[in-house]
């Protein structure tokens, strides 16, 4: 086992939990905001209000005698989304991404039929996914088609970015890559590949897979350097203008790339992750200070996402 | 900043209160600092209770008399609205409550202060004390007595032996038909104690009837006990007289002697007595026996001044916020992950009752079987209320099959499962569960383990003799270890589970 000193991971300016959680989290994020991002369906009523681009919302089952009416609904609707509203760590997300006859094609290959949709939208209505066993209610959404930017850097699974957006000024990203050891998820922690995303230019830094530095995707071997993220620009500023429409000042955005949108929000979280510092090689600290020190914040998305450019850039 | 300037006032005055009381009653009140410098002094409490019937009342209570080397130094009266005297009753002292009018449910509190004389020495009888009466035998019984008086010495040589041999006879009267004829006749004696006293007494052995309650047992509302008491040598030896056995009288505080009865309630009804002790660490000499008790508002205003079976309650509470303090320790400052805050004190508190390696093997072995029967209900696709009730039914099940096959096995060990808190074993099934599902394996073994440290690092600070005296003895340092968990609370640095996590961001 080997350990770091903890004078050496300040001078990173490495941000441990409970700085994150007492400086940052308790002191920029109100608590009665989370229900904005905790909800997926509020936060995608906000974007809409916004105008942020998110996956188009095709329908929402609140009450279980709607089941049986999906069916028709979902007519002539090739593919399609069913999600849990207050969902956690991507359980209960069920993607169709085609038809087979009157059944359902899955996004993994397997065959469902009606009776089986039914039931999983039950399931959600009735708190099986939600935290705390809560009663909840099932959006669905429409399927994403992915650019395809992120092919052969993920196996299987959903790849997306995370921006860290800091009183609107994006901070740090990453993008997370699903991998076999992962099972297709896009968690860190459970294997996935971390890559950071320089903010200047939108191009890989380094990568990481439990915490490690990795040059080559595990599973496709393609070189993780050569990740670039187009139309990053827009990214970033999708991201900042997040902070006006949620008022949380420490937020993680999580955003999926479509082939003919372009970047969508996918969902947003009040509390994200430190792993964003092992994927960048570098700590959150003197990035959020310099945020913390401007005398005279920007007003407008477009400023503050310049302002990110010219400090945040690696050279 | 304001916030931060608050905490550190907050925090300072906390910790000089704490520490200030402490060494205030440690410097002018003679508190001991260290368990070991006691002596041993019990509290006795005496609760008696009765409904009122609406007029007068007078209660009358026996008071235990200095018969053996534990001396009643202090009794202390606090009952409102009751007037209290103490009288000398055929020479047996009586405490007297009264009062004009009483309705309802009434409570009456006495307490006594007692301390040992000396080591134990064992009872002396006096010389000169006079022989209590008995009821003699006469006739038919007198002819019963006899041979059953022969086959009991028999056996035993001694006084002891005989009456110890007499009371397993009278306890098995099945197998003598002289035993069971005259334990037909008990009535006549006041009963088979007082029919054992005659025959003891026929056969030339003094006996007398005692009792009282042993001040060493734990928990409250204890019921009084009675004991056969035989002359043998110059010294009063206690019997069991259903085991006849031999009883350790050492600390069984002597209440009551022969036919002077206990409670008398005059204009009530329902009456009941039960008694409650514990055992103070206070330094005996100058706080307990001097009675410093009541005249200082320090003491007067604290622990010491609840009734006698609360402070036993208390004894445990208060070594609860130690157990948070571990807790936040462990996961604020070391970085250890626990499935739930504060699962891990209410396992080290069931340590206490199971201790610790016994305890640890139990969990891990309902929590395993727990699992294992819950993964099937996954298939069931159940909702959460009513998988989690089928849980508690699992847990309840796995309770009694472990129970029932350890002691099958001829090990009591098992029946130590139904300290476990079983609602929250159920939940701790049914997080790790799905824990299980959504993170794998390795996550519950990490979180499972971490509680387990967690729990067992509790235990031993809890079960510390030096801990709990102190808990116990200054309760204001319960101040100091808010003020550290206050600390804790504002603390930004790093735990030290991250320089393991963030080492590689040192690497170049």
């Amino acid at each position: 086992m080997r350990f770091i000193l903890p004078s050496r991971l300040r001078t990173k300016g490495v941000v441990g939990m409970n700085m994150r959680n007492l400086s940052f989290v308790a002191e920029n994020n109100p608590r009665h905001l989370y229900s904005l991002v905790d909800d997926k369906l509020k936060t995608k009523k906000l974007a809409e209000e916004a105008g942020i681009a998110a996956p188009r919302l095709l329908g929402v089952v609140r009450v279980h005698k709607h089941v049986g009416q999906l069916a028709p609904f979902l007519k002539g609707q090739g593919g399609f989304v069913v999600k849990p509203a207050k969902g956690s760590g991507g359980k209960g997300i069920l993607v169709i991404t085609g038809r087979d006859g009157d059944r359902f094609v899955k996004s993994s290959g397997g065959v469902i039929n009606e009776n089986d949709l039914h039931r999983h939208v039950a399931n959600t209505l009735s708190g099986l996914f939600s935290l705390g066993g809560n009663p909840d209610v099932a959006m669905l959404e429409e399927v994403v088609e992915f650019a395809d930017v992120f092919d052969g850097f993920t196996y299987q699974g959903v790849p997306d970015i995370r921006i860290i957006v800091y009183k609107g000024y994006p901070v740090m990203s990453m993008a997370r890559l699903s991998t076999a050891a992962s099972d297709g998820k896009a968690n860190l922690h459970q294997g996935a590949v971390g890559v950071g995303i320089d903010i200047g230019s939108g191009n890989a830094l380094l990568a990481v897979q439990h915490s490690l530095p990795v040059q080559e995707h595990p599973d496709t071997g393609r070189k993780l350097s050569d990740l670039s993220i187009p139309g990053w620009l827009e990214c970033l500023r999708l991201a900042s203008r997040c902070y006006e429409m949620t008022g949380l000042g420490y937020l993680g955005v999580d955003l999926v790339l479509d082939a003919r949108r372009g970047p969508l929000l996918l969902e947003l979280n009040a509390r994200p992750g430190l792993a964003i510092q092992m994927a960048n090689g570098q700590g959150l600290l003197p990035r959020l200070a310099l945020v913390n020190s401007l005398e005279k914040p920007h007003d407008s998305a477009e400023d503050r996402v310049e302002y990110s450019l010219g400090h945040f850039a690696r050279v | 900043m304001n916030n931060k300037k608050q905490l550190v006032i907050l925090v300072g005055t906390l910790l000089a209160l704490g520490i200030g009381v402490t060494v205030y009653k440690v410097l002018f009140l003679g508190f001991a600092l260290s368990p070991a410098s006691r002596e041993s002094v019990w509290t006795v409490e005496a609760e008696i209770s009765f409904i009122a019937d609406g007029g007068p009342v007078e209660v009358s209570l026996n008071q235990p008399d200095n018969l053996n080397d534990l001396v009643v130094v202090d009794i202390v009266d606090r009952n409102h609205g009751y007037s209290y005297l103490v009288k000398d009753v055929d020479g047996v002292r009586r405490g007297i409550w009264s009062r004009k009018d009483a309705h309802g449910p009434q409570k009456i509190y006495q307490r006594l202060n007692v301390y040992r004389l000396d080591d134990f020495m064992g009872r002396e009888a006096e010389s000169d004390e006079k022989a209590p009466k008995v009821i003699p035998l006469d006739g038919a019984a007198r002819m019963l007595a006899d041979s059953l008086l022969r086959k009991a010495k028999e056996k035993g040589m001694d006084d002891l032996s005989m009456a110890r041999e007499l009371l397993r006879l009278l306890n098995a009267p099945e197998n003598n038909t002289k035993a069971s004829s005259l334990l037909e006749m008990k009535d006549d004696f006041g009963g088979a104690l007082g029919l054992a006293r005659s025959l003891l007494h026929h056969a030339g052995v003094q006996s007398r009837v005692v009792r009282g309650v042993f001040l060493n047992e734990s928990g409250a509302k204890n019921k009084i006990k009675s004991y056969l008491e035989v002359r043998n040598e110059g010294r009063w030896i206690m019997l069991d007289p259903l085991a006849a056995e031999v009883v350790d009288s050492d600390v069984f505080l002597l209440w009551q002697v022969n036919d002077e009865s206990l409670l008398e309630v005059v204009g009530g009804h329902d009456s009941s007595i039960s008694f409650s002790s514990v055992e103070n660490s206070v330094k005996s000499n100058r706080v307990a026996i001097e009675s410093e008790l009541g005249k200082t508002p320090l003491v007067d205003f604290s622990i010491y001044s609840l009734p006698v079976h609360a402070q036993n309650a208390f004894k445990l509470l208060l070594l609860i916020p130690l157990g948070a303090l571990v807790v936040v320790v462990m996961r604020n400052l070391v970085g250890i992950r626990t499935s739930g805050t504060f699962l891990p004190i209410l396992i080290a508190l069931t340590f206490l009752q199971t201790s610790l390696l016994v305890g640890l093997g139990l969990f891990v072995l309902i929590v395993s079987l727990g699992l294992v029967l819950r993964s099937y209900l996954n298939r069931l696709n159940l909702l959460l209320v009513p998988r989690i009730s089928a849980v508690l039914v699992f847990v309840i099940i796995i309770y009694l099959g472990i129970s029932v096959v350890s002691y099958k096995m001829g090990s009591d060990v098992g029946l130590l499962v139904t300290f476990f808190p079983m609602i929250i074993i159920s939940w701790t099934i049914e997080r790790m569960s799905v824990l299980w599902e959504e993170e794998g394996f390795r996550e519950v073994f990490i979180q499972g383990g971490g509680s387990l440290l967690t729990s067992s690092l509790i235990y031993l600070v809890i079960s510390n003799r030096w801990v709990g005296h102190l808990a116990y003895s200054f309760p204001e340092l319960l101040l100091v270890v808010l003020a550290v968990i206050l600390m804790v609370g504002s603390y930004t640095g790093y735990r030290l589970s991250e320089l393991r996590r963030f080492e590689p961001l040192g690497r170049e």
